[in-house]
């Protein structure tokens, strides 16, 4: 398997072998295009998407440019195995945020830099379910794909095997296995276990994105409980590790501090023809036969807004007023319970074992679809949001903290539906460039909030099982997918099944932003799949003659 | 080697403890570069304000103080971590959309706080006793809007820039067991009730004082503190 991995992707054998993280010859030698180089694609955004795309089209002969507004770290000098001091993983640029359940944006779903918010992610990778790609027809609520989870599986078989993926044998939505053993279980996972067990519900170790063991040169977890912070280790997979290392070596130049500002439409022929960026306050264009915009849900959406033109003066992509809806979250409470014994949370890597027991519609209840349980393990300062989210301070602030080595922690992942007015638009408010900033608007629907109370309930059920003496809950969120929707027609959605912009030939989206409904599943295995799936269109596409961009 | 003075007491603020012993500071040697500079830089924040003015940093630490009861010394430094980060805007990013950006928010609502003290007592919110200001704090968690913004908009500022700073520093871990920066260094000992060798039990492994107990009493003394029935929480 790790050879095949390596023939095809070899990015965990470029990094170095003698305890530093960062190949810093590849990075220097790296090849550079001019700003008038018209290069075959121009990707905005190195993260789950953007990277993968890169990678992928690379290594089939294409010049590619990457840019990324935020810097290309090096594990061992940028990051830190502190909570506070991980500040700068975040995409931090001025938003808004508002509707009726407004979602903060920040630490919790937002990346930055080359990896983007893979570097900071959790580490669960779990698969869609088949049922995702076709919630409108089965449960009438969300949408259909244009494409089925059978298009997908073979890409996530690929990309499971290149991070890789680390769980047991999985029993649910299509049964699969993982290329690599569970690893064990701390304190918090022991818990989970032990009161799934007792209450009849099932929970496997995994699947998250860990070595169990060496990869190519990629050290073995030490079990820091850090990956929230960036792992110093290059155990945990991101894209930085997985994905750019092998990008460049197949010549992709990666150019990090490049805020891109513009996709630069031709209104004559309305085809894009590259983009301008901000790089150091100064304006620049990198010209290019085709872009591709992996911003994330938030940015790509922008960025199309910002990209109006007089033939496209609602922003590109949005003929049919579709851009920037349907941006989701997902519920996301997390349920802690207090017990006698230690259970050190902070010890081990925050995601260790998941059920999908309640994922998908159980037909007896009022509401469609469901929820997803896993391990979170917060550090102290995200401990103290769940003690003051129970309306504590002072004095009982203070005494549950002191209890913090007692309390294990369960987090949902609740479905929420895609809804067009959970969107994206541009505020009055502008950035450091002048450039308008996103407005975030989010309100939940009922089924929605029956899922949050359903989704607690049950986690209620497994800590008390365990023995938990006290629970408390937090209402939160996480993940966001959608705002630039895939869908069979221009006036449903923003990308078709090859990730094409309706209406611009050569525009592509290659991130979360596409994805129509969410499952009750982490995003960014699923994200690199579609990349790594829009990737190999791409290049039969470009196969096929010039004009026919991709193969239909 | 980083010098210890071997008969240096562990600093938990205002003495509080339940990890007796226990100094995350004993582990410098075994943490990275990187992370000791960030994390020994918050034990010596600067004195002077660069965001705050003077009147407002005097609001500020008594409202910080109440809200992390930091009764008494040692007391964390928690305005100056906060202080420069305003100053540096080194903010979220995203913002309510209806509350001012962080730094612009903060002076507001400490002018407001200020205003209500004038108010109720004839005096500024510092010049006040913890008893008289805590019915003032309490009431801007109870509210719905406060002078004009979403209050509990104001709670979560309050809130998450105060246990950020506080909960980042080593005498807080200190405090609850946290074993801080864990790089190259790493866990072994991951089960339950499982230790390193340089981590300290808990001190009432079997709960002397029943956990419901305790909370029960923090509870009493805050609505003693907040002027209120116990029951009215």
């Amino acid at each position: 398997m790790t050879e095949s991995v390596r023939q095809r992707n070899a990015s965990a054998w470029l990094i170095p072998n003698d305890g530093t993280r960062t190949n810093h010859r590849l990075r220097a030698d790296m090849h550079r295009y001019d700003d008038d180089d018209e290069v075959d694609i121009v990707v905005v955004g190195a993260g789950a998407g953007g990277s993968v795309l890169t990678q992928r089209l690379a290594r089939a002969g294409w010049r590619v440019v990457t840019l990324d507004a935020g810097p290309f770290w090096d594990p061992d000098t940028d990051w830190v195995s502190d909570e506070r001091g991980s500040h700068s993983l975040y995409w931090t640029e001025p938003r808004q945020i508002g509707g009726e359940t407004p979602v903060p944006l920040g630490s919790n779903n937002s990346g930055r830099g080359v990896g983007g918010s893979m570097v900071h992610y959790a580490g669960y990778t779990p698969r869609f379910h088949p049922s995702d790609f076709h919630t409108r027809t089965a449960d009438g609520v969300g949408a259909d794909w244009p494409i089925s989870y059978d298009e997908l599986r073979p890409y996530y078989e690929l990309i499971e095997a290149e991070l890789p993926v680390a769980g047991q044998n999985w029993p649910w939505g299509d049964p699969h296995t993982y290329p690599q053993h569970a690893h064990p279980t701390g304190g918090n996972g022991s818990i989970f276990l032990r009161g799934a067990h007792a209450a009849g519900i099932e929970a496997r170790v995994g699947p998250v994105a860990i070595s169990n063991g060496r990869f190519g040169n990629r050290p073995h977890c030490i079990y820091r409980g850090f990956c929230l912070q960036g792992c110093k280790v290059n155990a945990k997979a991101s894209p930085l590790i997985t994905h750019i290392p092998d990008a460049l070596a197949h010549g992709a130049e990666v150019r990090s501090g490049c805020m891109v500002s513009r996709v630069l439409v031709d209104d004559r022929t309305g085809r894009a023809t590259g983009v301008t960026y901000l790089r150091d306050g100064v304006e620049r264009r990198q010209r290019a036969r085709m872009v591709a915009v992996a911003g994330y849900s938030i940015e790509t959406p922008r960025l199309l807004l910002l990209s109006a033109t007089k033939r496209f003066p609602a922003g590109l992509g949005n003929d049919h007023d579709q851009l920037g809806r349907y941006l989701m979250v997902q519920g996301a409470p997390q349920t802690a319970g207090r017990f006698d014994e230690e259970i050190r949370m902070y010890k081990a890597p925050p995601p260790e074992v998941s059920s999908e027991q309640f994922y998908e519609t159980d037909p007896t209840k009022p509401y469609k679809r469901g929820w997803s349980i896993q391990t979170v393990s917060p550090l102290p300062i995200t401990w103290a949001e769940h003690v003051v989210a129970q309306g504590h301070w002072g004095a009982v602030l203070r005494e549950y903290m002191r209890d913090y080595v007692h309390w294990a922690t369960l987090g949902a992942l609740c479905e929420f539906l895609p809804r067009p007015e959970n969107r994206v638009t541009l505020a009055d408010e502008v950035d450091r460039h002048g450039l308008p900033v996103a407005h975030f608007a989010y309100s939940m629907c009922d089924n929605d909030k029956q899922l949050m109370t359903a989704a607690q309930k049950s986690m209620e059920r497994i800590l008390s099982a365990a023995g938990a003496s006290e629970m408390m809950t937090i209402q939160r969120f996480a993940h966001l997918v959608g705002g630039a929707r895939m869908a069979a027609k221009p006036e449903e959605g923003v990308v078709d099944a090859n990730h094409r912009v309706f209406g611009i030939p050569n525009l592509y989206l290659t991130d979360g932003s596409v994805l129509p409904t969410q499952g009750a599943a982490n995003p960014a295995l699923t994200i690199m799949s579609l990349a790594a799936r829009a990737a190999d269109r791409l290049v039969a596409g470009a196969r096929s003659g010039p004009e026919m961009a991709t193969v239909d | 080697m980083t010098r210890r003075n071997e008969t240096r007491r562990p600093v938990t603020p205002q003495d509080r403890g339940r990890f007796g012993g226990f100094d995350v500071l004993d582990e410098v040697d075994r943490w990275d570069e990187v992370t000791k500079r960030e994390v020994l830089g918050r034990l010596a924040p600067g004195t002077t304000h660069k965001f705050f003015t003077s009147t407002e940093a005097h609001v500020a630490v008594a409202l910080l103080d109440l809200l992390l009861a930091q009764d008494r010394e040692p007391r964390i430094p928690v305005l100056p971590l906060i202080d420069v980060r305003l100053a540096d805007g080194e903010t979220d990013g995203w913002h309510y959309d209806d509350m001012p950006e962080d730094g612009d928010a903060w002076r507001q609502t400490l002018a407001h706080l200020d205003a209500d003290a004038m108010a109720a007592h004839g005096c500024g919110f510092a010049e006040l006793t913890a008893e008289q200001q805590a019915p003032l704090v309490q009431a801007v968690y109870d509210a719905e809007q406060w002078h004009g913004l979403p209050a509990k908009h104001v709670w979560s500022l309050w809130t998450r820039y105060s246990c950020t700073a506080f909960y980042s520093h080593p005498w807080a871990w200190n405090e609850i067991g946290f074993g801080g920066p864990a790089y190259p260094r790493g866990y072994k000992n991951l089960r339950i009730d499982g230790r390193e060798g340089w981590e300290v039990p808990d001190q009432a492994p079997d709960d002397p004082v029943p956990f419901a107990d305790r909370v029960e009493q923090a509870h009493d003394n805050h609505a003693d503190l907040v002027g209120r029935a116990p029951d009215q929480r």
